[in-house]
């Protein structure tokens, strides 16, 4: 019995990883799948915004995302939660937010006043995923 | 009566042909009124924020701030069912999301004391105001006394109307 429970355990952990692995590498280029969207196909903002890159975002997850953002060539770059101030303060919290990649090599943390799709004032909170990401990002 | 234009200065020959005309046939008739951003969004705002013009002046809206989509938005029922906060016989008008570099232009006729907002960042008090004409012109009409359908930080970041009259150009105090 405790043979086969450790087996299944055992199967469930590496079953994770995998899944884990691979996720990470079907995000790791744009375009990516469903149930992810180009945020600039359904909302008027430009493709690329500068210091975000080109935004994909699963729509049900808004405001908070994770909004992951590509370089101009395609490369997941960094992962970015936008939360607003007022949910914050009325009680909403944002827990168990997806990430985009694993490796994290720094963070930013600033406001912003709103923009089409968050128009609440509102934290962005960005996680960038190697260390040359802000500055493919900034433009 | 409101005469409005939407254009992308981008979109190549067409657009500033359109440019090139309107500058020589509105030439001292026309100002532009730029939406401007800080780099991460912190901080959006109209420049000027308020403004006097004089009958047959046509105003543009561009926007300037390359982050960001935003809209020059009349406080009127037509839109959203907001609070007239223009002039009873202006016309209402909603440039709808303007991306970076395009523009909306209008031409007022009504005088009076008009305010907008742009959508996504009304929450964020991004609001302007334009003065059209004086006092003594025929159908004047003055700001608007409600207070029930904007916020005090609305209210408070539209610049007095004598204010607008003595300087006749308002910028955010913040040199933003």
């Amino acid at each position: 019995m405790f043979g086969k429970t450790a087996i299944a355990v055992g199967f469930i952990v590496v079953s994770a990883s995998t899944a884990k692995a691979h996720d990470e590498l079907a995000l790791a280029n744009a375009p990516i799948g469903d149930p992810y969207v180009k945020v600039s196909d359904f909302l008027p903002l430009p493709e690329f915004i500068p210091g975000l890159g080109t935004l994909f975002v699963d729509s049900a997850t808004l405001p908070a995302g994770p909004f992951l953002a590509y370089d101009r060539d395609g490369r997941l770059s960094a992962t970015v939660y936008m939360t607003p101030f007022d949910d914050l303060q009325h009680g909403t919290s944002f827990d168990g937010l997806k990430i985009g990649s694993h490796t994290v090599s720094s963070t930013d943390i600033y406001f912003n006043a709103g923009h089409p799709g968050v128009d609440k004032p509102h934290t962005h909170v960005v996680l960038f995923h190697d260390d040359t990401a802000k500055e493919r990002l900034a433009e | 009566m409101i005469c409005t234009r939407r254009h992308a200065v981008w979109l190549g020959g067409y657009a500033i042909a359109t440019i090139a005309s309107s500058r020589v046939a509105l030439a001292h008739l026309s100002t532009t009124i730029e939406m401007r951003g800080s780099p991460r969004g912190e901080r959006i705002w109209y420049d000027p924020i308020g403004i006097a013009v004089s009958p047959g002046t046509t105003i543009r809206f561009i926007n300037r701030n390359p982050e960001n989509s935003h809209t020059v938005t009349a406080y009127h029922p037509a839109n959203y069912n907001r609070m007239r906060r223009i002039p009873a016989e202006a016309d209402p008008w909603n440039s709808d999301f303007l991306l970076p570099d395009e523009y909306f232009e209008f031409t007022l006729t009504a005088p009076g004391v008009y305010d907008y907002y742009c959508l996504p960042n009304e929450m964020a008090a991004v609001v302007g105001r334009i003065l059209f004409g004086t006092p003594n012109d025929t159908g004047w009409e003055g700001s608007s006394n409600d207070k029930s359908d904007v916020s005090e930080d609305v209210l408070t970041a539209l610049p007095l109307v004598q204010k607008i009259r003595s300087e006749g150009t308002v910028r955010k105090e913040d040199g933003s």
